[in-house]
């Protein structure tokens, strides 16, 4: 019976913050008895604690047996089992806080010791501190929390990483909750992207849901985004307009100004006058209108030629009653037009506008049309609703409404559903909704409703569909400016993939800290592992072998790097994201069911309506 | 867009983009002009025809809108 119930064994070669002990020959049997509790010896990913005079060093144990032996002792030692190689972390004053980086090194001979629950304690334990949220519990130690900082959690960025089935969404689900405890947090604000709509369940109470074709009922709000909120760009991208030449795309924005001049002469807004507007300027303007004077610009017919040109030489065809068929603005009916003539008296003629995009308007018609883009086009109370007698209708409400809607409501966090999104536009609109709320919380940063006095916390969910390297899409160009330059401004990132391969590594470098769960792919494993700052490949080889709900926390929001059991949520608020069954002995679901009659008429009455 | 000359008294050289319907012309006396909207076949009307000129004042010239380039 060893006297020193902890010892694992001592220091045989230090290599930088690299050391190899020799383990010690009572130990080596694999289980040590400390206060009656049991401790596996040489665990990959458990603690030592080296003491050296006043100060404790510690380090994970990254390599345990024959390849862990020092390259000098290869030759004396070739069956050196009895090695252990660990990666020093931090120190700590004996009974007192534990620091990262070490102030000085081990030597030959030091005494390597296990970590005893007591041990981990004080490092991790600090449950009562405010700053610190519990996340879960230590992998190898139930009864201690693990704890992360949740101002370094917020502000510095995070990433969540793991294969699918790992556990990622209950994940991001539990520390959700823990971020969004009102009574720790009476003011904490997150706003997640969820591009298939799993969260709801999750976070349902704590969260105000928004998405395209909302249950009022069930308390969800409407997805809205007011197209005329968007910059030119994003604008177009959003359009038929995308890739029109310079001449139309000039021409398109001297006509968008010019609404949007109108528009602020007939109702002025404060921050913004006629000579400060830009085509960027977030005021309202009528797509409706915009469209129909388009429209009338290049597809009517005069009764004169060219420069001659003007309203009121337009060759609009009447009903038989002699009404002119001035078609609607808002119902998207365009007025009708003679044909031209090739001569005689009362010659009609072409537009004389020299704007190539007739094809462009009539495919924005047939947008305008289309009902899955109402929450763009005809944003609710947001959009403005012109017709001939009012051309200078304005909205309802203005993006204040707007704003503090998604970052400003009773509840915490704030769903933006975007599963009824059509596909061809989500790139563009997630671009979009970051950009805005960016931009809002940059200009109001010196505002009590600003970012700096109440960050926010962006979960972009699914990242890897628009953080790809090379991707230039408006998401990821909004997504790099959050992680790049949020932190100044109160702007927090959880990035959440199961693709971390695909992800561009510069943005994953700028997570300060990483919740990596179990990933099996080879290539998303190396990346992992490429990206984070600490001398961790040993704890990072475990990756393909973690639990469901496990997962190695690294970085800045952590004291030391843990293996941790994230805390599920309870089963009635868990994502809805779990796997349908095909087969269970225990229940009748699936293919295990009885075969029913069955109805499709249903089915096809939700795919027509698009809500599920 | 690529042009080919064409022998006409006017007409010097001769471009279409389907794509985008665009029929381009450029003529003996300097300018030249886009034509919008142009179906395909009036632009194998126009090299087919013995006169490009009178082809071009019959079907192209005021049946079409254009822009100077």
């Amino acid at each position: 019976m060893p006297n020193k119930p902890t010892l694992l064994g001592t220091v045989q070669d230090v290599q930088g913050a690299t050391i190899s002990v020799a383990m010690d020959k009572d130990t080596i049997s694999g289980l040590s008895f400390i206060e009656g509790r049991g401790y596996r010896v040489g665990q990959i990913g458990s603690f030592v604690r080296i003491p050296i005079g006043f100060l404790d060093l510690y380090g994970i144990v990254s390599q345990v047996g024959a390849g862990a032996v020092p390259d000098s002792m290869i030759e004396a030692e070739p069956h050196g089992y009895r090695w252990m190689r660990i990666q020093l972390i931090g120190e700590g004053q004996r009974g007192g806080n534990f620091k990262r980086g070490v102030s000085y090194y081990p030597t030959i001979g030091d005494e390597a010791h296990l970590l005893t629950e007591q041990d981990l304690a004080l490092i991790y334990g600090r449950a009562d501190a405010p700053n610190y949220v519990r996340v879960g519990t230590l992998a190898s130690a139930e009864s201690i929390p693990a704890l992360v900082d949740v101002d370094r959690l917020v502000t510095r960025h995070s990433a969540i990483l793991g294969a699918t089935g790992a556990g990622k969404s209950t994940t991001v689900a539990g520390i959700l909750s823990h971020l969004s405890n009102t009574d720790r947090y009476p003011s904490s604000r997150i706003i997640i992207f969820d591009l298939h709509g799993e969260y709801n369940s999750a976070l349902g109470e704590r969260a105000t849901l928004f998405r395209v074709n909302p249950n009022l009922e069930k308390g969800e709000r409407p997805l809205q985004i007011p197209y005329w909120a968007l910059q030119l760009d994003e604008f177009l991208g959003v359009t038929p307009f995308r890739d029109v030449g310079d001449t139309e795309r000039t021409g398109l924005i001297e006509k968008i100004n010019e609404l949007k001049r109108a528009s602020l002469v007939a109702c002025p807004r404060v921050g913004v006058t006629s000579d400060t507007l830009t085509v960027d300027s977030p005021v309202p303007f009528s797509i409706h209108r915009l469209w129909y004077e388009l429209y009338q610009f290049v597809c009517s017919t005069h009764t004169a030629q060219g420069a001659n040109q003007g309203p009121t030489t337009e060759a609009i065809e009447a009903d038989p009653q002699g009404n002119p068929l001035l078609g609607s603005i808002m119902g998207v009916q365009a007025p009708k037009y003679k044909p031209i003539t090739s001569g005689g008296v009362g010659r009609i003629y072409l537009s004389g506008a020299s704007l190539n995009i007739r094809r462009q308007i009539q495919a924005l018609q047939s947008l305008l049309r289309d009902t899955r883009y109402d929450f763009l086009f005809r944003p609710g109370e947001w959009c403005p609703s012109p017709n001939q007698n009012n051309l200078d209708a304005q909205p309802q409400k203005d993006l204040d409404a707007l704003i503090k809607g998604w970052v400003g409501g009773d509840k915490p966090i704030t769903i933006l559903d975007l599963s009824g999104v059509p596909a061809s536009i989500l790139m563009d609109l997630i671009g979009v909704l970051i950009r805005l709320l960016f931009d809002a919380m940059v200009w109001g940063r010196f505002l009590p409703v600003g970012a700096r006095s109440r960050p926010l916390l962006f979960v972009l969910e699914e990242a890897h569909a628009y953080l790809n390297p090379g991707n230039k899409s408006l998401a990821s160009q909004a997504a790099k400016r959050v992680v790049k330059e949020g932190r100044k401004y109160g702007l927090g990132a959880m990035i959440v993939s199961q693709r971390p391969s695909e992800i561009d590594s510069t943005i994953l470098s700028q997570c300060g800290t990483m919740f990596a769960m179990r990933l099996a792919n080879s290539n998303d494993r190396a990346h992992v592992t490429g990206t984070v700052s600490d001398n961790l490949e040993g704890l990072f080889s475990m990756l393909p072998a973690l639990r469901t709900g496990e997962a190695i926390i690294v970085g800045e929001a952590v004291q030391l790097p843990l293996r941790a059991q994230i805390d599920a949520p309870p089963p009635n608020r868990r994502p809805d994201s779990h796997d349908p069954k095909i087969f269970d002995p225990k229940a009748v679901v699936g293919w295990n069911k009885p075969k029913a009659n069955e109805d499709y008429s249903l089915l096809v009455q939700k795919w027509r309506s698009e809500t599920p | 867009m690529q042009r080919t000359p064409v022998s006409s008294s006017t007409i010097a050289e001769v471009g279409y983009d389907s794509g985008s319907m665009t029929l381009e012309i450029a003529f003996h006396s300097g300018g030249t002009y886009q034509y919008f909207d142009v179906p395909e076949s009036e632009f194998e009307g126009l090299m087919q025809a013995s006169s490009k000129g009178q082809y071009f004042h019959a079907n192209i010239k005021d049946n079409y809108r254009y822009g100077k380039l």
